[in-house]
């Protein structure tokens, strides 16, 4: 039975004197959309508090493009923080949404962004809070549909028991026309089933309840998904693709938060894709292909967003901002119309092989706070195993060019685990840190206060990478190999933070396991994991408890390694990119040979363009 | 967007006290009240470059804009009365000012009145150096008189001492507490205080009811509203209005 669409605010009220930070909960923010009349009703969630996700850039476009529609309505929705979710359950307060604190099980559908793999016992908590059984099965006829869309949907199988359907892709359009599928067969009085069925016929939706899970000797041990009997479900459901991104609106944050958020700023997505062919990233495979907007655009918008929404800062992001082809065309616009309005234009990370004396003026603009670059291994070696194509000038070029323009911190981003790595790449790491460190003190003295400090991350091998056959690194060796690099370090103006090796087993576990992993996530909800993504609340031991409840050892999920030939428990989703493609670059990889970029190179055969019918956008000259 | 001039020398940048002082009253009402001072703070900033308005930014690294506010209000107190002065690289008219603001503000925080003040007078925050207060206890299981009775009690001991997170602090009752009065409304009992912050210390609203109802053994109502219902300077013996000295320079201290 659906719950009654009703204002709950005054439930939550008495609440906000007792809780940590009450602004997450109030809502009316500046460019929220008060209007919600429907009479169609989606709500859009973040399974993490306010301030985390509201700077999410997915979430912010679908709201508008919902609410930009004449019959429909969205809203958001939080994940209330502990405090707040325990007087809500003490008190029977249900999850509301922000803008018509209205009980999330009265919406006609309930959209969750599934930001990373660590947000999963979130999902099971917010539904939980809402009064929503947990898994599709469970749900009654009329009760809220449950979505799913974003970039860790490409194994969506651990979650895949909760979600009536996934959205692939890019959802601008396919939102919309989910939302007006669901409505359709509402009012023509359709049956759940019937209309999970019409659902699996919208282009890039996928309905995990009309596949039946296999396991055979061409698979691994969590089976392949094929379509049920006489379902409407495609054997590989493609994901959507934006052709003409520029005909988008630019622009999507409207919302200005009143608290501050983890990324305070504006944000505006300069392009989506990126073609450079990095073999462990997942957007890198899953978001092509590239689709830059023009620089006339950028800045319009830019200059339009920041007037309307009063930030002081902008940042230029997407998954590659320096690749822009007109990337400093867009700088020097911002830097003049911005010129004397004490606003910031920032990028959030540079490419290293395009950091030239020009960028780096260009980017300076008024402040030089910290810089980011990733060279992500420590010898070329290596780098060329994950086809990261930056070689040691690159690096050295780009930091003099940064201390020369007058940054004094730069920070650098690594991986371990990466396939075939050795200590003495491992070690590399410290000497390239050291390297950038004395060019630093070259340039600007020893007096300067040059600091450079390292972010060390595992690699997890992800779905429609070309590593995702790979195991991860077990964990007692992450840590070897951790403590090696500290031991290597010898110079206290390096700093080195790392990531836990317990939260990337995890993180490694729940990107192997097909839809077996769901009890595994239950189990891990029901012993009280929440906010794993969160250091103060990640409890392995819970982990570990759920899994061996489970029958499963994480350790041994996570390190496994597939055959190259196996059908593997995400192959029914697709983003386009051809396996063969994905088996030849994982071949090269252990062979050290790079390919190149098809946006500055010819075509390096991904497949993305002729199965999605769609190319790259390129305004500028990228070579 | 008007631009702020960029002088190429530092001593052709503009003197913080000779540029336009631009005294702005706002509220802060219903669910605005459980915004935190400092994101009131950002709120405003950004309020400000949504009107257009020309505003000053500072010379220093951070490039931040010249705004400075009235004491911080506890998270959950509601206002009618704060207060915040901008400069402006020209001194627009007030009214039109004003206009810009209210556009680009959100209604719980709808600013009331602006005018141009003294550029040479003291930061607002310690210049306001009075407030009253209203405390209304809903659901209280006490009378107003019991309750008078319990404030009563505190202020003879002359000193509140509390936990503030884990750190101890001390309020000396007669620098801080200056009046109150408690009667009967139509949800129960209200206090009105009359407060006095200094540099030594100042005297949080709900600091003192808790503080009376611990003593007197009274228990806690279910809630309690806190409004800040005006704010003064004092001078002699006086309460000088916020707006009350325009455009008199040299009789208050150099800032």
């Amino acid at each position: 039975m659906r719950a009654a669409r009703e204002n709950l605010f005054h439930l939550i009220e008495p609440l906000l004197a007792h809780v940590e930070h009450p602004a997450r909960y109030l809502d009316h923010e500046w460019g929220a959309c008060e209007r919600q009349d429907g009479p169609f009703h989606l709500c859009m969630v973040y399974a993490d508090v306010y301030e985390v996700g509201q700077p999410n850039l997915g979430v912010a476009i679908l709201y508008n493009q919902v609410n930009a529609q004449p019959d429909m309505s969205c809203e958001r929705c939080y994940l209330p923080w502990k405090d707040m979710a325990g007087l809500m359950r003490e008190r029977g307060v249900p999850l509301l949404s922000l803008e018509g604190a209205a009980p999330l099980a009265s919406f006609d559908a309930v959209g969750f962004t599934l930001a990373h793999e660590l947000i999963a016992t979130n999902v099971l908590e917010t539904l939980d809070l809402a009064g929503i059984a947990l898994t599709s099965a469970e749900r009654d006829e009329d009760d809220p549909i449950i979505l799913a869309g974003g970039p860790s949907a490409w194994n969506a199988e651990p979650l895949a028991p909760v979600f009536d359907a996934v959205l692939l892709g890019d959802g601008e359009e396919s939102i919309v026309e989910v939302c007006a599928c669901i409505r359709d067969a509402r009012s023509e009085g359709l049956s759940r089933a019937e209309l999970l069925g019409r659902l699996a016929e919208v282009p890039g939706t996928y309905v995990p309840s009309l596949y039946d899970v296999r396991v055979d000797e061409t698979s691994t041990r969590w089976g392949y998904a094929v379509p049920r009997e006489g379902s409407p479900a495609s054997e590989v459901v493609l994901k959507r693709c934006v052709g003409d991104f520029a005909d988008t609106p630019a622009l999507a944050q409207r919302i200005v938060p009143y608290m501050g958020i983890v990324q305070d700023r504006l944000s505006l997505e300069v392009l989506r894709g990126c073609a450079r062919g990095c073999r462990f990233c997942q957007a890198g495979m899953t978001y092509r292909p590239v689709r830059e907007r023009p620089a006339e655009q950028v800045v319009r918008c830019g200059v339009d967003g920041l007037l309307a929404s009063g930030h002081n800062e902008i940042s230029l992001s997407s998954l590659s901002t320096t690749d822009h082809s007109q990337c400093a065309e867009i700088l020097s616009g911002f830097n003049r119309e911005l010129e004397g309005r004490g606003v910031r234009v920032s990028i959030p990370s540079q490419r290293l092989d395009s950091f030239g004396v020009d960028m780096a003026a260009a980017v300076a603009g008024a402040r030089r706070g910290g810089l980011t670059f990733a060279p992500e291994a420590g010898s070329q070696r290596l780098r060329d195993v994950i086809n990261k194509n930056v070689s040691e000038d690159d690096v050295e070029t780009a930091a003099r060019n940064a201390f020369r323009a007058g940054w004094r911190r730069m920070k650098l981003y690594f991986m371990i685990g990466l396939p075939t790595e050795t200590d003495e790449d491992v070690v590399g790491i410290a000497r390239l840190a050291e390297r950038v460190l004395d060019i630093g003190r070259e340039e600007l003295g020893r007096k300067a206060g040059v600091s450079v400090s390292i972010s060390v991350a595992v690699l997890v091998p992800k779905a429609y990478t070309p590593f995702q056959w790979c195991g991860q690194l077990d964990p007692d060796e992450v840590r070897r190999r951790q403590q090696l690099l500290l031991h290597e370090i010898r110079d206290r103006a390096i700093r080195v933070s790392y990531h836990d090796a317990s939260v990337s087993l995890v993180e490694g576990a729940l990107s192997k396991l097909g839809r077996g992993g769901f009890a595994l996530v239950h189990r891990a909800w029901e012993l009280g994991c929440r906010f794993d993504a969160w250091t103060s609340e990640f409890r392995f031991e819970l982990w570990l408890e759920a899994a061996r409840d489970c029958g499963l050892d994480l350790a041994e999920v996570a390190c496994e390694e597939f055959p190259l030939s196996a059908r593997l428990p995400w192959d029914h989703t697709s983003p386009g990119v051809d396996k063969g493609y994905l088996q030849r670059e994982w071949l090269r990889a252990t062979d050290g040979v790079t390919t190149p970029d098809c946006t500055r190179k010819s075509c390096t055969g991904c497949g993305v363009c002729p199965a999605l019918g769609v190319r790259n956008v390129i305004w500028g000259d990228r070579s | 967007m008007r631009q702020q001039p960029t002088a190429a020398r530092p001593q052709d940048l503009p003197v913080k006290a000779d540029l336009a002082r631009l005294r702005v009253e706002y509220g802060k009402d219903s669910r605005l009240a459980y915004l935190g001072h400092l994101d009131l703070i950002a709120t405003v900033e950004r309020c400000v470059r949504r009107a257009r308005l020309p505003f000053s930014i500072g010379n220093g690294f951070a490039r931040r804009m010249r705004i400075q506010f009235s004491s911080a209000l506890p998270v959950g107190a509601s206002s009618s009365c704060e207060y915040f002065d901008l400069r402006l690289t020209e001194a627009l008219d007030p009214e039109e000012a004003l206009a810009a603001l209210r556009a680009a503000t959100p209604g719980a925080l709808a600013p009331r009145r602006a005018v141009y003040v003294e550029g040479r007078m003291p930061a607002l925050e310690a210049w306001l150096d009075r407030a009253s207060w209203e405390l209304c206890c809903l659901g209280a299981p006490f009378s107003a008189e019991e309750l008078a009775e319990a404030v009563r009690g505190v202020r003879e001991l002359g000193k509140i001492t509390y936990l503030r997170g884990e750190r101890e602090k001390r309020v000396d009752l007669s620098a801080t507490l200056v009046g109150f009065s408690v009667r009967e409304g139509d949800d129960g009992p209200v206090v009105e205080l009359e407060t006095r912050s200094s540099p030594a210390g100042a005297l949080r609203p709900r600091v003192l009811l808790d503080a009376a109802l611990g003593a007197a053994g009274l228990a806690e109502p279910s809630s309690v509203r806190v409004r800040r219902k005006g704010q003064w300077h004092e001078e002699d013996g006086c309460l000088v209005e916020p707006f009350g000295r325009l455009f008199q320079p040299g009789e208050t201290p150099l800032s």
